[in-house]
């Protein structure tokens, strides 16, 4: 059996990042929650996942600054903005620097697995060309 | 000069032209007397008694009598004229005295009469001046200003709060053109009509406290009875606190939503995970409760998501995202999703298509909003049974007609015109899960008309309703 795929959720929220990762798990995924954009910063670098969910609006460092720090050391790691708010502006404002998609927090969690799956293989075509 | 002094003159010189030629007439008399003396002197003595008893007859009959009974002698002849004299005397006086009495009684009632005219004129004037006063005082202290401005665009008079609200003192402006001083839109707004019911709202900075005022001024033309434009008449309030409340309204209302849906996600997700039963296995009790629960958190999220919606739409935030669609797709879509639950109330859900429609530039996301709306509310209104068509077509090239007909209770008259505004729910009901927040409708008219097209509503009560709206392509 191979490596698990590893999801970082970064979101304040942790009541909506518990049962978003427990049903990460039981799909069969590597699950990890940091609550602020520094540890996942931190996170990023010690341990790159292969996929991030990340919130916009969080305490310490919000999304949008999480983004582009981000990208300063790791240009390639998919990440997939979460919002609660569909059409959130924010969440259009920072396509620029390198999203794989928007997720609606409000969303069925099976759209999050197509949404995970659909961009790991992207993600991996795109590698591999 | 009054008609009775020249009546009265006349009969003075009658008199005397009659006195006159009397005079000559007994001149000539006297010479043919002398002829008839004895004859004469015969008759006067039969007639002189009779003469004495007439003196109260008319003056001709008097003249008559007196000429009759002339002889040659100087001492009658004195006498008859004395006489005469007497008569004609006491005739013009009696003549003088009545007109002058009657002239006197005449410019009495004359008197009388301009005395009540004028005492009414007088009553006139006074409750004028009264009711002038009256209108003044309420003009000045209305708290609305009030501009009046005349048909060379000149201003004939404005109030205290005018004065107030324009920053502009009425000496100064008034007989001169309203435009000078007065900013471009406030000059707009005050002279030209506005076809608008509301009126016209203006936005400026006032110079003395330097904050930004919003005055609404709602202007109507002023005509005389010939319809012709005299004027027009401007009323203008002060709407900065309230422009400020609906702004902060506005945001309360969207930050609030926002605020409830983070926790309504977290239950929601909880739930959708105990249900799955990926956190273990459920019993049936459980599952039956867990599943109201879910339901009502269902519902609880459409309410806040319509009163979110429709502060967007209020605060004009809501953008759409426009790509071409086939509106059939979108259609069938919506009434896949809405079947079951139509389904569940024994209600059929029809459609009728033209399959060569033209795609349509529209927000897919908002539109289904507006069938889901549409079609939820003939569910919601239509009894066990009944039908629900959905049609579709070309109505004009560039215009797609959509229809949503159902077989419910339909919609009085008086409720017709109120079914788009907001916060309003039909009061009667077929079954208890017709609720909301009353804003569905309005939130559909508002995204048709955002998209450029129009709804309305044709319906009977008890014979179903029909909500149509067109769509440009």
């Amino acid at each position: 059996m191979g490596k698990l795929i590893s999801v970082l959720l970064v979101d304040d929220e942790s009541d909506y990042t518990q049962p978003m990762a427990f049903w990460l798990k039981s799909k069969g995924y590597d699950v990890f929650s940091v609550t602020n954009g520094q540890d996942a910063i931190t996170f990023i670098k010690e341990t790159p996942p292969d996929i991030v969910f990340l919130d916009i609006n969080m305490p310490i460092m919000d999304g949008p600054t999480t983004l582009r720090k981000i990208r300063e050391f790791n240009a390639d790691i998919p990440i997939i903005i979460i919002s609660a708010y569909i059409d959130d502006p924010r969440a259009k404002g920072i396509t620029s620097y390198g999203i794989s998609g928007v997720f609606y927090k409000g969303s069925d969690f099976n759209e999050g697995l197509t949404l995970i799956e659909a961009v790991l293989r992207t993600h991996k075509n795109l590698k591999n060309k | 000069m009054s008609p009775s002094i020249i009546i009265m003159f006349v009969v003075a010189a009658a008199i005397s032209v009659t006195i006159a030629l009397i005079l000559g007439n007994l001149a000539r008399q006297q010479g043919l007397a002398r002829l008839k003396l004895e004859e004469e002197e015969r008759r006067r003595h039969e007639d002189e008694e009779a003469s004495l008893l007439q003196q109260n007859k008319s003056l001709g009959e008097n003249v008559e009598e007196v000429l009759s009974q002339l002889t040659d002698s100087d001492k009658l002849s004195r006498q008859a004229s004395q006489r005469i004299v007497d008569i004609f005397s006491r005739e013009v006086k009696k003549h003088i005295e009545d007109n002058t009495k009657q002239v006197a009684k005449h410019y009495e009632m004359i008197l009388e009469e301009k005395t009540k005219d004028q005492e009414i004129v007088w009553k006139k004037y006074n409750s004028a001046l009264v009711e002038k006063k009256q209108t003044d005082a309420v003009i000045r202290s209305v708290a609305e200003g009030l501009v009046v401005v005349g048909p060379d665009g000149k201003v004939l008079m404005m109030n205290p709060a005018a004065e107030k609200l324009l920053g502009v003192s009425k000496k100064e402006k008034v007989g001169k053109p309203i435009n000078e001083d007065l900013r471009e839109e406030q000059l707009i707004t005050l002279t030209k009509k506005n076809n608008e019911t509301g009126g016209k709202e203006i936005e400026f900075a006032s110079e003395s406290d330097e904050t930004k005022r919003i005055l609404r001024a709602s202007s109507a033309v002023i005509e005389n009875e010939n319809g012709e434009t005299v004027g027009m008449v401007s009323v203008l309030s002060d709407i900065t606190r309230q422009k400020e409340l609906e702004r902060m309204k506005t945001g309360f209302v969207a930050s609030v939503s926002h605020e409830l849906r983070t926790p309504l996600i977290a239950i929601d997700k909880s739930l959708q995970l105990i249900l799955s039963k990926t956190t273990g296995p459920l019993s049936e009790t459980q599952e039956q409760f867990l599943t109201i629960a879910e339901r009502n958190l269902k519902r609880l999220s459409r309410l806040i998501d319509d009163l979110l919606d429709m502060s967007k739409l209020e605060a004009g935030k809501m953008t759409l995202n426009r790509q071409p669609a086939a509106m059939a797709k979108i259609i069938t879509d919506s009434v896949f999703a809405m079947d079951n639950w139509a389904k569940s109330k024994s209600v059929t859900i029809a459609q009728n298509i033209d399959e060569h429609m033209p795609d349509v530039n529209v927000d897919a996301d908002r539109v289904t909003q507006i069938l889901n709306n549409l079609i939820g509310n003939a569910i919601k209104f239509t009894p066990a049974q009944g039908t629900i068509t959905v049609s579709a077509k070309t109505k004009k090239p560039g215009e797609i007609e959509v229809s949503v007909r159902d077989t419910g209770i339909g919609i009085s008259a008086e409720n017709l015109v109120k079914v788009f505004d907001k916060f309003y729910q039909v009061g009667e009901r077929v079954s208890t899960d017709i609720s909301g927040t009353g804003l569905g409708l309005s939130i559909v008219k508002e995204l048709v008309e955002l998209h450029g097209g129009k709804i309305w509503v044709d319906s009977e009560k008890g014979q179903g309703a029909i909500f149509t709206f067109i769509l440009p392509v």
